[in-house]
């Protein structure tokens, strides 16, 4: 279990947009995670961004209930109440892990379309297969490159979306949307750290029975996300031409965003990169999306594997069939880079936790 | 030329933009000049057709040329095709005797529309007017304009219902001749009924 | 408006004070009427043109007063009479022209009219245009009633004529729109031919020599005086040794007439009535203040005659420089909105030291209080339909996604509105014609200084030709960094539907020659795109690429004015509320269709608990299903339209 530094003072009463304006929005502070998007008419998304033109008139509403920027609940208690509920066992630096290994896909067809291991294209296939959800909801560029939540339902769909873009895409506005439909059938999300928070936020809303219908979330590590805006800007004027095809951070001592285009590698200096990440993303103390089912990153000195933190009952029952079905192989996590891994897990959950203490109530 | 009940009268024609008041106070107009009396009509309009209130004043003497506006708390009449601005020219044109005559139809302004803004409930304004008034005539004038078959005419079932208070010396075939070819043939005749209407309603009531 | 050459003279009809002074124009014998639309002054080149073709002489809208004013002018140099009229801002458009061409005089009858707007009931300011005459040596004509509308008008035209100037012929929004008893004279019979002779050095309308030239101005001022003088524009009416004496011009003698009435002071207070105001009728002031107590000055906006009557007796000395001088100088009547003749009887009162009441005792207070309570304001709008609600929407999405505190330059139109709730308050600043382009130019030049907020400027159709032309080559010629947003109804809609030169109709309805918004701009060597307003993600989405891509660039909005389109027949729909699909107040949007949208088409209806659809208010367009986050707005006919 976690220790429990100070919670975040009780917010003031009233909330809803005026509050999430001002505590999130209007700082800058908003990740486009998308879990106040496709509810209200008041919050709109595009080209990247987050905006709210109007005042709404209420004091309350679910955009600010849902918002894991949003400085209440606070994500220590919000990390308490996981620890809570979970059977899972609880790993300080980690959550809940019920098991922790290495894998990667063993379909051929993967090749190129995923990111690393294509583990997370694999299973989000399999569940739509198995009918443990009607349809999935991932992240793909736009026709303008800008990404975008995209609903799916077939194995074709899920490969369209395959690999990794490093801007917010706001993916859980796809989600309130499937659930605004008539449909009946069960959902699933592969998201960021962000949007496995706002997805358990949706799911436990008492004013949102229709979100019990989200029963998988596919969780990503991620240390930071990019401003689409200023990441397009940044490209300009390197003369980066579109499409890319493939974007990766190499692991240190790299030093580099790595894409892939038509014509070839091109490597983009990091420092270059700093001023493009979202300010939010500072504030975020999850690197390995502890409120997912199962959590998926790269695995560390090893192209082409994935590392898997199987995390709740949904999520294993998922993989258990995966590996009966010879989908992924396996491989023991290392020692040496399970070390690396929770090193990393710590020192982000530390600096999101001290840039979240400046935060007060306004 | 019958005498004026007081001179100069003073009818103030009130309502909201497009409910054809501008008409009226042409029409009486023509109608009083026709009589051989010395008329003004005053207008104030801009961004009236746009939603706001509209005034019209008609001024009439015996002999001699009037201003285009009725000296403040001096009407004898308010006419009004909406209530609540049969209310809100009172601390203008009002006092303790003057007579009010308006359609009970409410027109909700922008504000109530979108829900900042309360519209008062019909007795409770029936009341306020009645109280700042020395006779108030509450028409459904919409409704019998409705009933004839188009809601505008209830400016002319207002004029009728002006008719009948007795303050204007005009008769009904004066104002039919005042209509006189602004309509084709078949609407006139709709106009010349909606003015009778208005004038047995105002009786009635 | 209708064919004035068709009133019967000597037969008194209804006539507005802007009709009577149109049938002024004609009895004249005008051979060329201009105009820019303007309330409260439209009406009279309305009615010129629709007499024109009867009466056989040329009536026309022009780009802009000054224009205007110099197409009037030009045919004066020919030796026939022309008139320009305007409301008070358009005088300030001619400035320039004004003053040069009082050097140069001219020959025809020559009358500018202004009908200036007190209070500002349909301006955005509240000036008055006399200034003019004082600034630029020139007759000043002030009538009072549409019948003197009629008949100075024509006297403005011989004044003209006679001394070889530019006459003034000021009227007001409460004259030019008040409708009383008019007696039409006769029409001319013919007209003079024009004809400029090159030869004659009197012919030579130009302002060089300007010293010699500017002392035949001041000498023309002077014989106007001595004209108007004998011509008894100037009326004195009361006691011969008043107490008081009002001098009034305009509406205020109607106003002061009956403010002595009111406060029963026929016998102590006399009536100075003057219609001819500058120069100063020096002749009739001194004699009939010379044996008045006192002095109460009424005249609509600035105290005109007040500061110069002062200046005046001043020099005069002796019983003159003694008198007391009542009016807006010191309180006794507002210096800001119009007059009323209780405004002038409460002064007229408080000057001979007996108060007066319009009403007995508590009535005005409880009436009040009764409004003050009960009575929600009734706030201007776009109307249900209107493009321009649209268009700011858009503009306010695209804005805020954009997220850097874009700043908006309105112009004047209906579309100033947008900075009211109307238009979402989108509009930040707002001028005079033609004044959101310049102003947007110059914000456009701030980025290297750290301004990183984008430039909007949004301009009507009709004001682009007017005045923002210069202001977007200048743009385009300093490199300046804004999007301008070409509201394009098709129509001076504000003022009355007149064409412009984008309709390409002429003021009296034929076909002139159309000029084209899209190729006017693309010759200044700008980017051009056309977007439908009604198609919101559309617009939106072009407004917000080209304030991302920055660089000075044209969006045209295009869609024809509400009600333009509803005399053409109408709009595709007939809208409903899917009383399944709205959610009413467990949506959580809180009415964001009437609450924020705020098209009046649309409200909320309390007792079913749903939004719903004013059928005999709402006209169709459909805009507003694009914003129902549910669906729940329909629009029927839509199916049929796509078929
Ligand atoms: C912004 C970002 C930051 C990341 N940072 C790290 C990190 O620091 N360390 C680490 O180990 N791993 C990180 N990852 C995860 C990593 O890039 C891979 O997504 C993960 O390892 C799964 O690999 P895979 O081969 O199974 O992916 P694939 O099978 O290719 O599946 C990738 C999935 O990611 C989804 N996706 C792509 N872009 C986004 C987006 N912007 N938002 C939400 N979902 C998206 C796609 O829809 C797709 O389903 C990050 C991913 C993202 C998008
Ligand atoms: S972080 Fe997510 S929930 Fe919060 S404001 Fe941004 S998109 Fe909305
Ligand atoms: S369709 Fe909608 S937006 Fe258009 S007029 Fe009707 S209510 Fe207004």
């Amino acid at each position: 279990m976690a220790s429990s530094p100070a919670v975040a003072p009780a917010p003031p009463p009233g909330g809803g947009l005026a509050r999430l304006r001002a505590e999130v929005l209007d700082p800058g502070l908003c990740v486009a995670c998308g879990a106040c998007l496709g509810i209200c008419p008041h919050l709109i998304f595009h080209d990247g961004r987050v905006a709210a033109p109007d005042a709404c008139g209420l004091d309350s509403g679910r955009c600010l209930d849902l918002c894991p920027q949003a400085i209440a609940p606070g994500p220590e208690a919000r990390r308490q109440e996981l620890a809570q509920a979970s059977d899972a066992p609880w790993w300080p630096e980690l959550g809940p892990v019920r098991q922790a290994v290495w894998a990667r896909a063993t379909a051929a067809d993967l090749v190129g379309q995923v990111q690393y291991g294509g583990v997370v294209s694999t299973l989000a296939a399999l569940a739509l297969e198995l009918g443990l959800v009607g349809e999935m909801v991932l992240t793909q560029a736009g026709l303008d490159g800008a990404p975008e939540g995209a609903r799916v339902t077939d194995r074709a769909g899920v490969l369209a979306a395959g690999g990794s873009i490093y801007a917010a895409g706001a993916g859980l506005m796809q989600v309130n949307q499937a659930l605004a439909s008539d449909e009946s059938h069960p959902l699933g999300l592969v998201g960021l750290p962000c949007q496995a928070w706002g997805a358990r936020a949706l799911r436990a809303h008492p004013n949102y029975p229709a979100a019990r219908r989200l029963q998988l979330v596919i969780g990503l590590f991620c240390t930071l996300n990019l401003d689409l805006r200023r990441l397009r800007a940044v490209l300009d004027q390197a003369g980066v031409d579109q499409p890319i095809l493939r974007a990766d951070f190499p692991p240190p001592p790299a030093g580099v965003l790595e894409l892939t285009l038509p014509g070839g590698l091109r490597q983009i200096p990091l420092d270059d990169i700093r001023p493009t990440v979202l300010a939010g993303c500072a504030l975020c103390p999850d690197l390995s999306a502890e409120a997912a089912d199962l959590s998926v990153g790269a695995a560390e000195g090893q192209a082409g594997w994935n590392t898997v933190l199987v995390r709740s009952a949904v999520g294993e029952k998922l993989w258990a069939e995966a590996l009966a079905r010879g989908l992924v192989e396996i491989q023991p996590l290392p020692e040496e880079t399970r070390g690396h891994l929770l090193g990393a897990a710590q020192a982000k959950r530390q600096r999101g936790l001290m840039a979240g203490k400046e935060r007060r109530h306004v | 030329m019958k005498a004026l009940t007081s001179d100069p009268l003073g009818i103030v024609i009130t309502g909201v933009g497009g409910q054809g008041n501008v008409l009226m106070s042409q029409v009486l107009g023509r109608a009083f000049l026709a009589a051989g009396y010395s008329v003004t009509v005053g207008e104030t309009y801009g961004l009236s057709q746009r939603g706001g209130a509209v005034l019209s004043q008609v001024r009439v003497t015996a002999s001699g040329v009037l201003g285009p506006l009725i000296p403040e708390n001096r009407a004898d009449a308010i006419v009004s095709l909406e209530p609540l601005e049969a209310l809100r020219v009172l601390p203008v044109y009002g006092h303790p005797g003057v007579t009010v005559i308006t359609n009970d139809r409410p027109l909700l302004p922008l504000g109530v529309l979108s829900g900042q803004e309360r519209y008062p409930a019909p007795e409770e304004l029936k009341s306020s007017l009645a109280g700042l008034c020395g006779r108030l005539y509450w028409l459904p004038a919409t409704a019998v304009a409705s009933q004839l078959g188009n809601p505008i005419l209830a400016n002319l079932v207002m004029l009728g219902a002006l008719l009948a208070t007795g303050l204007v010396p005009l008769t009904p075939e004066q104002i039919d001749a005042a209509l006189g070819d602004l309509f084709p043939a078949p609407k006139l005749a709709l106009n010349h009924a909606a003015l009778r209407q208005g004038l047995a309603l105002a009786r009635e009531g | 408006m209708s064919d004035l050459t068709r009133l019967t003279p000597g037969v008194a009809v209804l006539l507005q004070g802007n009709q009577a002074l149109a049938r002024g124009a004609l009895e004249a014998g005008v051979a060329l009427a201009a105009a820019y639309p303007g309330n409260p002054s439209s009406e009279i080149l309305e009615s010129l043109a629709d007499s024109a073709s009867s009466a056989g002489f040329h009536a026309e809208w022009s780009a802009n007063e000054k224009v205007a004013l110099e197409s009037a002018a030009a045919v004066s140099f020919a030796g026939v009479r022309g008139l320009a009229s305007m409301k008070q801002n358009g005088v300030n458009v001619c400035l320039d022209f004004i003053h040069n061409l009082a050097i140069s005089g001219c020959r025809g009858g020559l009358v500018l009219v202004t009908c200036d707007d007190p209070s500002g009931v349909s301006s955005t300011n509240e000036e008055d245009a006399r200034f003019v005459a004082r600034l630029a040596d020139l007759p000043l004509i002030e009538p009072a009633t549409p019948a003197q509308c009629l008949a100075l008008m024509k006297y403005a035209f011989e004044l003209s004529e006679a001394i070889g100037q530019l006459v003034v012929l000021r009227s007001l929004s409460r004259l030019s729109h008040t409708r009383a008893a008019v007696t039409p004279g006769a029409l001319p019979a013919g007209r003079p031919r024009p004809h400029w002779d090159p030869a004659d050095p009197a012919q030579r309308w130009a302002t060089l020599p300007v010293v010699p030239r500017h002392r035949v101005m001041k000498q023309k001022l002077q014989q106007a005086g001595q004209l108007m003088a004998q011509a008894g524009l100037n009326q004195y009416q009361g006691p011969e040794r008043p107490e008081l004496v009002i001098v009034a011009s305009g509406s205020s003698v109607l106003y002061a007439r009956e403010a002595i009435g009111l406060v029963d002071a026929a016998a102590r207070v006399g009536l100075l009535s003057l219609a001819g105001t500058w120069p100063l009728p020096a002749e009739i002031l001194a004699q009939r203040l010379a044996n008045a107590g006192a002095v109460l000055f009424a005249e609509e906006i600035d105290p005109f005659i007040e500061t110069e009557v002062k200046a005046w007796a001043a020099q005069q000395g002796g019983a003159l420089a003694g008198l007391s001088f009542h009016g807006k100088a010191d309180g006794s009547l507002p210096e800001v909105g119009e007059l009323t003749p209780g405004l002038v009887a409460a002064a007229l009162a408080d000057s001979l030291g007996s108060p007066w009441r319009s009403v007995e005792a508590g009535y005005l207070e409880r009436a009040r209080a009764t409004v003050e309570t009960l009575a929600p304001v009734r706030e201007v709008g776009f109307c249900p339909g209107c493009p321009h609600r649209a268009s700011f929407w858009a503009i306010k999405q695209a804005l805020a996604v954009d997220g850097r505190q874009g700043i908006v330059s309105g112009d004047i139109g209906c579309y100033t509105m947008g900075h009211r709730p109307t238009g979402f308050q989108r509009v930040n600043s707002v001028h005079c014609m033609g004044s959101g382009l310049g102003v947007a130019s110059g914000l456009g030049q701030l980025k290297p200084q750290g301004f990183d907020q984008p430039v909007v400027a949004v301009v009507g159709d009709s004001t682009f030709y007017h005045a923002g032309l210069p202001a977007l080559v200048n743009a385009r010629w300093n490199q300046s960094d804004y999007l301008l947003i070409i509201l394009d109804n098709s129509a001076t809609a504000m003022t009355g539907f007149q064409p412009h030169p984008g309709t390409g109709l002429t003021a009296s309805g034929q076909a002139g020659q159309a000029v084209e918004l899209e190729k006017v701009c693309q010759a200044l060597g700008l980017a051009v795109e056309v977007a439908d307003p009604y198609d919101l993600e559309a617009t939106q989405a072009a407004i917000y690429n080209a304030v991302r891509q920055g660089g000075l660039k044209v969006l045209i909005l295009r869609r024809v004015c509400a009600l333009v389109q509803g005399r053409r027949g109408g709009h595709p729909f007939k809208m409903r509320i899917d009383p399944a699909k709205c959610r009413g107040e467990s949506c959580g949007c809180n009415r964001f269709c009437s609450r924020v949208f705020r098209c009046p088409g649309l409200y909320y209806d309390e007792k079913a608990g749903r939004a719903a659809i004013d059928e005999v208010v709402c006209v169709g367009c459909g805009v507003c299903r694009q914003i129902c986050p549910a669906g729940a707005i329909l629009a029927e006919g839509e199916g049929e339209a796509a078929a």
